[in-house]
C-alpha cells in the first residue's frame, strides 16, 4: 500500500542527530536548515535497493532537477521528500522540520505526472480542492483561483469540466492548483511527461514565468534535458538503478529564463555535457 | 414510415412490445389456453381499469416497500463498504458472510424471518434490505478503492483528513459502481418485496398479497393474480427509468454517460 504515514509518525531514520521533527509551525533551527536538507537518504523496498544514500540540499527558491534513467529512484526521492515515504537510511529535513510535519503544514505543492484532476469537479472547483482540505494548515492569504486560472492561460474555462480540456490544458489546471496553496517547496514528478513536444516547451516556459516572481523552490523530476537545463538552477544526474547521485551541475543561465534561451549556445554546452553524465550513469 | 421514425429506438420499443402483447392475446385465445396459465392481456388490462384506485394504491405500497428497504441497504452499504474498503482485515473477514448471504436463495429462509419478526412490513423491509446489501456493499468496496492512486497522492501530500478524502474522493468515485448495483438492486429488491408482501397475512399491503389472495381464490382470482404480476412489471420499468434518470444527471462527468448521450 502507498497510504501515507500518519502525521504523528517520525520518519528519520539512523544516523540522524540534526533532526528533531517539529509538528507544527514554521520554526527553524538554524540558518543552515532552510530548505531542503536530504542528508544520506536512501530507500530500500525489501531487498530491492531503490535509492542509495543521496545528499542533496535545495535552498528557499531554487529550482533543482532530478534527471536519471527509468527506475533510478526519482520518484522515491521525490516521495520521501514530500514525508509520503519515511527513508530507509539517513534523514531529510524541510526547513528544520520533518517532512510529515511540512506535508500538515501544506508546504508542498504536488504535481503528479497525471493531472489527477477530478472529473466531477469544474476547472475551478479542481484548482480550489487542496485549499478546501486540511484548512487549519492554510495560510492567511490564499492565492485567488481565478488569477491563477488567469495565469496559465484558462480564464474562459473555469466552469469546464476536465474531460472537456485537452491533455495540455488539464496540466495547466494541475500547476495552477498546486500554486493555489502558495507553498514555499513545489514538488513535481514529471508533470508534463504525457505530452507532445510542443506543448511540453509551452509548458516549461509557463512554469518558469509562474516560478520567477513567486520565488518558489521546486524539485522537478524529469527525463527530458532540455526541460533540466531550461528550468534550473541546478541539476541532480542520478545514476541507474540502484540510484545515486552521480553530479550535480550548477546551470549557469541567467534570470528570468526566456524562451528565446533555447537557442544560446551555453544551452547547448550543458545539455552536451548532461548527456554525457547521464550516459555515463546508465553504464553505456 | 418517416425516416425519422425509423430511426427513433423509442418507437421500436412501442412496436416490439405491441406485438409482444398481440401474440400473447392471439395465443391464448387461439390455442385456447387455461386460465390457470394465463389469460388474455385484454382481459388484464379491464381488471385494471376497473379498480384504477385499488390497484395505484397496491403498487404504490410494493413501491414504497422496495424503495425503502434499497434505500436503507444502500445507506448502509456506503458506511459498511467504507469501512471495508479502509482495512483489509475487516474485510477478508466480512466478505464470506456476504456472499454467504447474497449465494443462499432468499426463499427458503424467508418462513423462519416471519417467525421472527412477523408477517408484515418489518419482514418486507428487513428482506428487500437483506437480500440487496451485499451487493450494494461490494459495490462501495470496488468504487472506492478504485479512486485515482494519483488523487490520493496528491490529498495526501496536504495531509487531507480521511473524512475529507472520503467525502472528496472516495465517495464520488465509486458512484458509478454503486449506480450499477443499484440498477440490479432494484430489480432483485422489487421480487423480495413481492414475495415477502405474499408471505404476509394482513390485507393491503401490496403487490405481492394480492398476487397470492388471487392464487388461493380459485377460477375467480386469475385476473387479480395477472393485474398484480403486470402492476409488478411496471413498477420494475418504472425504477428502472428512475434510475437511469439519476445516473445521468448526478454522473454527467462520468465517460459512460458522455457516451450514452452524445
Ligand atoms: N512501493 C514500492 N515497492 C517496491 N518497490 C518499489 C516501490 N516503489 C518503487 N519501487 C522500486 O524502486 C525503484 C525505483 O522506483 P522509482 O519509481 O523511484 O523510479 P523512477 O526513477 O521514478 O523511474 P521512472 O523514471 O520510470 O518513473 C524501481 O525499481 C521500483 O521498482
Ligand atoms: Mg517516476
Amino acid at each position: 500500500m502507498t497510504s501515507p504515514n500518519g502525521p504523528g509518525k517520525a520518519t528519520a531514520g539512523q544516523g540522524d542527530i540534526t533532526t528533531q521533527p517539529i509538528r507544527s509551525g514554521r520554526v527553524s533551527t538554524g540558518t543552515d536548515v532552510r530548505g531542503i536538507s536530504v542528508s544520506g537518504a536512501g530507500k530500500r523496498f525489501g531487498t530491492l535497493e531503490a535509492l542509495t544514500p543521496v545528499d542533496l540540499h535545495v535552498a528557499p527558491g531554487e529550482v533543482v532537477t532530478l534527471l536519471g534513467p527509468s527506475g533510478c529512484g526519482k520518484t522515491t526521492l521525490l516521495r520521501m521528500i514530500a514525508g509520503l515515504e519515511p527513508p530507509t537510511d539517513g534523514a531529510i529535513t524541510v526547513d528544520g522540520d520533518d517532512p510529515v510535519a511540512a506535508r500538515s503544514a501544506k508546504r508542498f505543492g504536488f504535481v503528479p505526472q497525471s493531472p489527477a484532476l477530478l472529473p466531477w469537479r469544474s476547472v475551478e472547483a479542481n484548482v480550489r480542492l487542496l485549499q478546501e482540505v486540511n484548512r487549519a494548515a492554510n495560510p492567511a492569504a490564499l492565492p485567488d483561483p481565478l488569477a491563477l486560472l488567469d495565469a496559465v492561460g484558462l480564464t474562459g474555462f473555469r466552469s469546464a469540466m476536465p474531460h472537456e480540456l485537452s491533455g495540455g490544458m488539464q496540466q495547466r489546471v494541475a500547476l495552477a492548483r498546486a500554486f493555489a496553496l502558495d507553498a514555499p517547496y513545489l514538488l513535481m514528478d514529471e508533470p508534463f511527461a504525457a505530452l507532445d513536444e510542443i506543448t511540453r516547451a509551452d509548458m516549461r516556459h509557463l512554469l518558469a514565468e509562474l516560478c520567477e516572481p513567486r520565488n518558489t523552490a521546486v524539485v522537478f523530476v524529469t527525463h527530458s534535458i532540455a526541460e533540466a537545463v531550461f528550468l534550473s538552477d541546478r541539476v541532480a544526474v542520478l545514476s541507474a538503478r540502484p540510484g545515486r547521485i552521480v553530479e550535480v551541475v550548477d546551470v549557469d543561465l541567467p534570470r528570468p529564463r526566456t524562451a528565446d534561451l533555447e537557442d544560446d549556445p551555453r544551452f547547448f554546452t550543458i545539455e552536451t555535457q548532461l548527456r554525457r553524465l547521464l550516459h555515463e550513469g546508465s553504464g553505456r | 414510415m418517416s425516416r425519422t421514425v425509423r430511426q427513433r429506438p423509442a418507437a421500436w420499443a412501442v412496436i416490439g412490445l405491441v406485438l409482444f402483447t398481440l401474440t400473447w392475446e392471439l395465443w391464448v385465445r387461439l390455442a385456447d389456453v387455461k386460465p390457470f396459465i394465463t389469460i388474455e392481456p385484454s382481459r388484464i388490462a379491464g381488471e385494471l381499469a376497473d379498480n384504477p384506485r385499488f390497484w395505484l394504491g397496491q403498487t404504490w405500497l410494493t413501491a414504497w416497500h422496495t424503495m425503502v428497504g434499497v434505500g436503507v441497504a444502500l445507506a448502509l452499504g456506503v458506511v459498511v463498504g467504507a469501512v471495508l474498503a479502509a482495512a483489509r482485515p475487516v474485510e477478508w473477514a466480512v466478505q464470506p458472510v456476504l456472499v454467504l448471504v447474497m449465494v443462499t436463495p432468499w426463499v427458503a429462509y424467508i418462513t423462519s424471518v416471519v417467525n421472527w419478526l412477523g408477517a408484515g412490513t418489518p419482514t418486507i423491509l428487513f428482506m428487500v434490505s437483506f437480500v440487496t446489501f451485499p451487493p450494494m456493499v461490494f459495490a462501495a468496496v470496488q468504487g472506492m478503492r478504485s479512486a485515482d492512486v494519483a488523487a490520493r497522492e496528491l490529498l495526501a501530500s496536504v495531509d487531507a483528513g480521511r473524512r475529507e478524502v472520503f467525502w472528496r474522493l472516495r465517495l464520488p468515485s465509486a458512484l458509478p459502481s454503486l449506480f450499477t448495483a443499484l440498477r440490479f438492486g432494484t430489480g432483485l429488491g422489487l421480487a423480495a418485496a413481492y414475495f415477502s408482501e405474499g408471505g404476509s397475512v394482513a390485507s393491503g399491503v401490496g403487490l405481492g398479497e394480492v398476487g397470492r389472495r388471487g392464487t388461493q381464490n380459485q377460477g375467480g382470482g386469475y385476473p387479480i393474480v395477472w393485474g398484480s404480476i403486470v402492476c409488478a412489471a411496471i413498477l420494475g420499468v418504472l425504477f428502472l427509468v428512475g434510475v437511469n434518470l439519476l445516473e445521468r444527471r448526478v454522473l454527467r462527468w462520468h465517460s459512460s454517460q458522455r457516451a450514452a448521450t452524445s
